[in-house]
């Protein structure tokens, strides 16, 4: 492993920023942290950088713990929310900072300055000043800036907060490719579980200063191990009153259950399927997505999210359906559960 | 329709209170200094006791601009960079001058170092005399400019943050170096314009000096008590001559500090 945290606390104040924080990143992954605000994410990001000193835990770095070694020595790549650019300089000699000081060669500047430039696409841009470029392109220059001095572990704090939505998708796949191409241990810390789910290759859940879960999206989406992660990652919705669901039974100790959008199945009645594992629904509402429709629809006074391909039935606001739920995460306060609807196997094997 | 009415009234209230109580107050200055020709106005600007005046207020001002300059980045600094117990009041306090009359500063300062002052006993030993001596006019102009500096660039260096500074430490930068790179250059149009607030301030200074100083003419008499001194004295045209010394630095301030303003907006845009 490359970085490791282990059984981190940090206090400020009243508020517990972390609380019992451990995971591990091996060399060369771009590991999302993913939590709400105010979940000491950025705090943990702070605390690896040397930015912050941890109240208690270790800190390690290639092997080598790094509580005692100044942030200036841990040879890390930082870059703001903000981009905290210097606005009094040029983008050239922005990106120059990390090396000057370190008094490297003009020559040597000079082609690692050129050859950063041209990574993130700013030729012809290096004499002007932070204040006349676009948003992305701050971004770029700073993310230059932290990798201009080499360094081996590079900090991304909400890289795409300040960047506005149609910008923000080019950029994420730009800074993936390009995190990639470079070959840096990277983490980033985010809000936004779309942004976390596309970009990293393991998302690590933090919530009230607590790690909930680590793993690569599709497993935390497919395998949540905390009713957080279950709510936090993936469109859903939660209810109580899950035994009433045709096809699912109260399981003890579950008092409440959350649905995925890609749970529910909704047909006209006439095209009912199974109709011992179905419900009848009411439709809602219907948003246009894009790509598909997002339906609510009001299962005996739950109301569900669902979604719609473009080409299937067109529903009505206010029409009937049929609603099947196929499966469900059941929680309490601890755990997560999967189910599946009993009802559709029961059916299956009759029918054969 | 109405709207327009009214706005051509409240422009002409603005334009006619700002030429009555402002510029025709200024102009009777300059009206009266040269009312007597321009010899005479030479002959009273060139006075010695009115070319000590002018010396003291500028070595008072220049002092003062330094002091407080230097003071002023250091409690910007620290009130923006650190988290402590107490940094609210702290920030109240360096406001005092701003709520206090000047003439309090002065008797405040007489209460201290005067005859009957508990530090008499410490000045006199070490044979310096504060009240009514020079020392005495250039530490009220200080009080009384005190907050100038910092009040100015507290809320700017809040606003601005230490992301930067942190982001150049992180990099291997040291503490003086990031200070010259990137904090001065981020504070100098803020910090410019509270020095050229300090300076108009300071120049002008009236109640504390006329406490502190004595009044002594041609040892311890500011410009503007000189000014007062000549007026009560009937010298009319002098005075008036002096004052033109100040309207005119004043408006040069003035200008600069627009200059300032105007450059100041500029770069944050």
């Amino acid at each position: 492993m490359y970085v490791e945290l282990k059984n981190i606390n940090k206090q400020f104040g009243d508020f517990q920023a972390s609380r019992h924080v451990s995971f591990t990143i091996e060399r060369g992954q771009l590991i999302g942290l993913l939590g709400p605000s105010g979940s000491g994410k950025t705090t943990i990001l702070r605390m690896i950088a040397g930015l912050e000193t941890p109240d208690s835990g270790d800190i390690f770095i290639d092997g080598v713990r790094v509580n005692d070694i100044p942030a200036a020595k841990r040879g890390i790549g930082f870059v703001f929310q903000s981009y905290a650019l210097f606005r009094y300089m040029s983008v050239f000699d922005n990106i120059a900072f990390g090396l000057k000081v370190q008094k490297k060669e003009q020559a040597f500047i000079q082609a690692r300055v050129t050859e950063l430039i041209k990574l993130i696409g700013l030729e012809g841009m290096e004499k002007r000043r932070p204040h006349q470029l676009s948003g992305g392109q701050r971004q770029r220059v700073a993310f230059a800036r932290a990798l201009a001095p080499n360094p081996h572990l590079l900090l991304l704090d909400e890289p795409f907060a300040a960047i506005d939505a149609k910008v923000r998708k080019e950029l994420r796949a730009w800074l993936r490719e390009t995190i990639t191409k470079v070959g840096i241990t990277s983490i980033f810390v985010t809000h936004d579980q779309e942004e976390a789910v596309e970009v990293a290759d393991e998302i690590i859940i933090t919530h009230q200063g607590q790690i909930e879960q680590k793993g690569t999206p599709i497993d935390i989406y497919r395998n949540p191990k905390t009713p957080f992660a279950a709510k936090f990652v993936g469109e859903s919705t939660e209810i109580s009153a899950y035994h009433q669901l045709p096809g699912f039974e109260q399981v003890d100790g579950f008092d409440r259950a959350v649905i995925r959008p890609e749970f529910v199945r909704m047909t006209k009645v006439a095209k009912e399927i199974y109709p011992h594992a179905s419900g009848r629904g009411v439709i809602e509402d219907i948003f246009f997505r894009g790509n598909a429709l997002e339906v609510r629809v009001d299962l005996s006074g739950e109301k569900i999210t669902a979604y719609q391909q473009l080409d299937d039935d067109a529903f009505e606001v206010g029409e009937e359906v049929s609603v099947l739920i196929h499966r469900l995460y059941l929680s309490n306060e601890q755990e997560v559960r999967m189910v599946e609807n009993l009802a559709i196997n029961h059916v299956g094997s009759v029918f054969i | 329709m109405k709207d327009r009415i009214i706005k051509t009234i409240l422009i002409l209230i603005g334009v006619l209170f700002t030429f009555l109580m402002l510029i025709l107050p200024l102009a009777i200055v300059l009206f009266y200094a040269l009312r007597e020709g321009v010899v005479m106005f030479f002959s009273a600007i060139t006075e010695p006791f009115a070319v000590a005046a002018l010396n003291l207020t500028l070595l008072s001002t220049g002092i003062t601009l330094v002091v407080n300059t230097v003071f002023g980045m250091f409690a910007a600094w620290t009130i923006t960079k650190y988290r402590f117990r107490g940094k609210q009041v702290l920030t109240a306090l360096i406001d005092i001058p701003f709520s206090i009359s000047t003439v309090i500063a002065g008797l405040a300062f007489i209460a201290v170092f005067g005859r009957i002052g508990w530090a008499n006993p410490i000045t006199e030993a070490l044979n310096i005399r504060i009240v009514f001596a020079v020392p005495g006019v250039v530490l009220t102009a200080i009080f009384v400019t005190f907050p100038f500096v910092s009040r100015e660039l507290i809320p700017m260096m809040q606003a601005q943050g230490n992301e930067e500074e942190e982001a150049a430490a992180l990099m291997g930068a040291k503490g003086f170096y990031i200070f010259r790179k990137i904090t001065l250059p981020k504070m100098k149009w803020g910090l410019l314009y509270g020095v050229i607030l300090t300076t108009a301030r300071a120049m002008g200074e009236f109640g504390a000096a006329a406490v502190v100083s004595g009044r002594l003419r041609g040892r311890t008499n500011t410009l503007p008590l000189h000014i007062e001194m000549l007026f009560n004295e009937f010298q009319l045209t002098a005075a008036f001559a002096v004052s033109s010394i100040l309207v005119m630095i004043s408006v040069i301030i003035l200008i600069l500090r627009h200059v300032v303003e105007h450059r100041m907006k500029q770069e944050e845009g």
